[in-house]
């Protein structure tokens, strides 16, 4: 599984889960686990999370293994 | 099959398998009253069986849709995850249950109870399921 930023990313924004999980179209329990590293998105998906939070994907989501 | 609130997808399957409901029990005594009544045999029995199972067919087809439909990804993963825990389910309760009926006198099971086993495996397997992405 990724690592991803998007904990931080949305307490700067200062967004909860159902906000970025209303501006992505999809479900609260789909930002979760992506969020805790237990779902890795598609690429579409991966591409809507950048451009929502204006960064390359590579800031969002690193190699590092999430363990 | 919904985990949390559903979406505009899952709403969809809901109202559709609402509809095939009734329709499978009416369905059902029909095709049973037709039967005992007119004593149909052959191509007449079988079409009349084929009826009886027209609306678990369309109760197939609306979740094959809704897995069309779901445009969020990580809810179509886990729905699958679903049907295929409950396809797994199946296959290993119906195995077992082969050899207890050949080995072990079990009394014989209905084909038509596979079905209802099958969503029990699926419903059994979805907060197992929910509980890794908690």
């Amino acid at each position: 599984m990724m690592k991803n930023r998007l904990k931080v990313l949305r307490a700067e924004r200062d967004w909860s889960q159902a906000d970025l999980a209303e501006r992505l179209e999809v479900s609260r329990q789909s930002v979760n686990a992506i969020e805790t590293g237990k779902f890795d998105p598609s690429l579409p998906l991966a591409f809507r999370l950048a451009r929502l939070f204006e960064l390359p994907i590579e800031q969002i989501f690193s190699e590092e293994e999430l363990r | 099959m919904q985990a949390c609130s559903p979406n505009a997808a899952q709403r969809r399957l809901s109202r559709r398998i609402a509809l095939t409901i009734p329709f499978s029990v009416l369905l059902a005594f029909v095709a049973a009253a037709a039967i005992h009544l007119w004593k149909f045999q052959g191509i007449a029995s079988w079409s009349v069986a084929v009826l009886a199972a027209l609306p678990i067919l369309a109760f197939i087809a609306a979740v094959f849709a809704y897995l069309a439909e779901e445009k969020d990804e990580f809810q179509r993963m886990l729905h699958v995850q679903y049907l295929l825990a409950g396809t797994g389910g199946l296959l290993a309760a119906m195995t077992i249950w082969g050899y207890l009926e050949d080995f072990a006198h079990a009394p014989h099971l209905h084909a038509i109870w596979i079905y209802p086993i099958y969503w029990l495996f699926v419903a059994i397997s979805m907060p197992v399921i929910n509980a890794r992405y908690r």
